[in-house]
């Protein structure tokens, strides 16, 4: 035979010759390899392993359950005709990859959770429990088909794994040495289901794998492609609030207007008196003074400068440009007790590219002081012009939030605050707004000072995606990264007729 | 379970052949069935390899290969002569003596071996995922839907691989040690 013998040879009688001169037996290594169980078996074990790691860091406690679910449905796409136990479990890895797609998708979003999707995190587990019950299910329907004793209990420790860690996570509280137990008990188990993957490879010769249409890697392609497009999509369009904008109708009454003027001629700016709502300015009829704090407001990371003076080097952080300014109005009102209406306004100097939610804490007076109490709503609105027009909205959400925030220094604590959440489009210019409130003296003497903390979303990218109103709330400090967040206070000393600004410039 | 079964076998404990078929029943009839379609052809020769193991089980040499190796070499020749025997003498067919002997001459007997060699160093030159193809379906001569059951493939795409490793082979057997 020669060289032109093999090349030239149709193709049937290529592979005749290739069959009749096939080496005598398979090297080791590929022997162990040619079943059609172990491939299947060891996906679904490695598909286990991956899903109930949590490392949380570079996003691993996303990818690697992804990971973890996709190769679990390919594991069990390859068993699902050896018994309706194993189908089962397919079925089951399909349903859980499309809820894991749909909430690697979700957490690009930050519109809220519909009650169904705040189950999600228990459905999935109660799923995974599920397949695991399946899983240990079909393993002794095998044992009774291939008539070999092998031990499923390594199955089943998995499913009671599964539902003690998930009462440990219900009852909250797991310690330190607890955390350790899982870990040990959890290696324990794979360990043992991956020797019982060994054992089971005599009886896995007489598994039938399914056939399928389309390969493992075009699954995998198809889910990681719509991933890819479910996420960018959500970024797209689910990073910011939808906001109900429409054109500022400029008509005004008789009395608005006497309002304004008498307004404007206490001191009130009267650019920003053109951004209040009628309802706001009727409340304000018959003022008897204002008093006005103006603070212009960094929107960046500024820039490092180091100085020498002598022998030392001083360093410190400059801002080149101030993008937010905030003002502080205090109206106080012709009641019988003293009164006065808050308006804490905002406006963006420059546009800063926004790229998805901001949101307002509020610090009323009566927050920290006894001398202060609340009376009436909380009102506000956003604003911004474009083409010369002005362009108004509500906010998405105004009101009071009761939370749980965590701190290095005071640990968890319950908080009650005023939230206002928002976003501003990138288009037009002059982006602005306000929130205002009224307090009422309940015992005299004590200061009015009502904190402001503007919360501004820097970059678009976070994942999961949160609001700058949850990472207020779940972290105060979030001056770096993704948000940024602008702290002012209006403050100041009520007297008749005149007042004492604390903090102004 | 191995050295078990070996000992009850060299022993000529009769608990051997049925330790042999509960354990490596599945792996012989996974290697039989590619081979012999007709179901009672594949009982047939199960039971031949059972006979060849309780009788060769002697010749196993743990340092030459594994168990399954061995195991897997004996029943692939096993029911490959009995698929051979089975198309010179379909079912029916009379046998007389004057059918000529299917035994090679010397020359055909040293050209068959230069090729295997050939064959052989070609397919170790192979990828572990190729060679892992080849034995699949020029060993265990598995079907292409098997293989891409087994394999989570559409059959289309292992007639791919298939025909990409046929053309590695052509490349690695027309240049080597030829022309």
């Amino acid at each position: 035979m020669d060289k032109q013998d093999w090349t030239s040879l149709e193709e049937p009688v290529f592979d005749e010759l290739l069959l009749e001169n096939a080496p005598d037996t398979p090297p080791d290594d590929l022997i162990s390899q040619i079943t059609p169980w172990r491939k299947a078996v060891n996906r679904v074990l490695w598909g286990c392993a991956l899903t109930a790691l949590t490392l949380n860091f570079l996003l691993l406690n996303y990818l690697l359950p992804a990971i973890g679910v996709v190769l679990m449905l390919l594991g069990f796409r390859t068993l699902r005709r050896e018994n309706r136990w194993f189908r089962l479990c397919y079925a089951l890895a399909a349903l859980r990859c499309a809820l894991t797609g749909y909430s690697l998708i979700r957490n690009t979003t930050v519109f809220p959770a519909a009650p169904w999707e705040q189950a999600l995190g228990v459905i999935n587990l109660l799923l995974l429990l599920a397949v695991f019950f399946a899983l240990w299910r079909g393993l002794c329907t095998l044992r009774e088909t291939s008539g070999l004793e092998f031990s499923t209990g390594s199955a089943a420790a998995l499913l009671v794994w599964y539902g003690i860690l998930f009462v440990l996570a219900m009852l909250g509280a797991v310690g330190f040495l607890a955390v350790i137990a899982i870990v040990v008990a959890y290696v324990l188990i794979l360990r043992n289901l991956f020797r019982l993957s060994g054992v089971l490879d005599e009886a896995g010769y007489a598994i039938q794998a399914a056939p399928v249409r389309l390969s493992d890697r075009w699954v995998v392609r198809i889910f990681a492609v719509i991933l890819a497009v479910g996420i960018a999509l959500g970024y797209l369009f689910g990073g910011s609030y939808p906001m109900d904008w429409a054109e500022q109708n400029t008509d005004t009454t008789a009395e608005v207007q006497e309002i304004k003027d008498h307004l404007a001629s206490l001191g009130f700016p009267e650019d920003i008196l053109n951004d209040l709502t009628d309802a706001d300015l009727l409340s304000c009829a018959g003022a008897k003074q204002v008093v006005v704090d103006v603070m212009d407001h960094p929107a960046n990371r500024g820039r490092r400068v180091t100085e020498q003076q002598g022998n030392s080097f001083y360093s410190d952080t400059v801002y080149d440009t101030k993008e937010l300014r905030i003002t502080g109005i205090a109206v106080e009102l012709p009641d019988e007790r003293e009164s006065w209406k808050i308006i804490q306004h905002f406006q963006w100097l420059e546009n800063p590219g926004f790229y998805g939610t901001e949101s307002i804490q509020l610090w009323p007076a009566s927050r920290t002081d006894e001398g202060w109490g609340m009376r009436g709503d909380f009102t506000g609105q956003v604003l911004y012009d474009e083409n010369g027009k002005t362009y108004i909205s509500p906010y998405f959400y105004l009101g009071e939030e009761t939370y749980t925030s965590s701190s290095v220094f005071w640990g968890s604590t319950q908080n009650q605050d005023l939230f206002a959440a928002f976003s501003l489009p990138d288009r037009g210019e002059n982006h602005r707004g306000y929130v205002s409130y009224t307090i009422q003296e309940m015992v005299d003497g004590y200061i009015v000072d009502a904190w402001i903390n503007y919360t501004h979303q820097m970059t678009w990218w976070q994942y999961p995606v949160r609001s700058a109103m949850e990472t207020r709330m779940v972290n105060a400090r979030n001056d770096t990264g993704t948000f940024l967040t602008i702290q002012d206070a209006l403050q100041f000393y009520p007297h008749d007729g005149i007042t004492d600004l604390i903090n102004a410039e | 379970m191995e050295e078990e079964l070996l000992e009850l076998l060299r022993a000529r404990d009769s608990r051997g052949a049925d330790v042999l078929l509960l354990h490596y029943g599945p792996l012989m009839r996974y290697i039989i069935s590619p081979i012999l379609a007709d179901p009672r052809d594949r009982e047939e020769c199960l039971s031949e390899v059972v006979l060849r193991v309780w009788e060769r089980s002697d010749q196993f040499d743990p340092q030459r290969g594994s168990w399954n190796a061995w195991l897997t070499a004996l029943t692939r020749n096993t029911a490959l002569n009995r698929a051979r025997h089975n198309r010179r003498f379909p079912a029916g067919a009379e046998v007389d003596e004057l059918t000529p002997s299917p035994a090679p001459t010397p020359e055909e007997a040293l050209l068959r071996q230069e090729r295997a060699e050939e064959v052989r160093r070609a397919v170790s030159a192979l990828s572990k995922g190729e060679q892992a193809l080849f034995y699949r379906k020029y060993y265990y001569l598995q079907s292409t839907a098997q293989i891409a059951a087994e394999l989570g493939l559409s059959p289309r795409a292992v007639e791919g691989r298939l025909y990409r490793l046929r053309a590695h082979l052509r490349k690695a057997l027309g240049g080597d040690g030829h022309g």
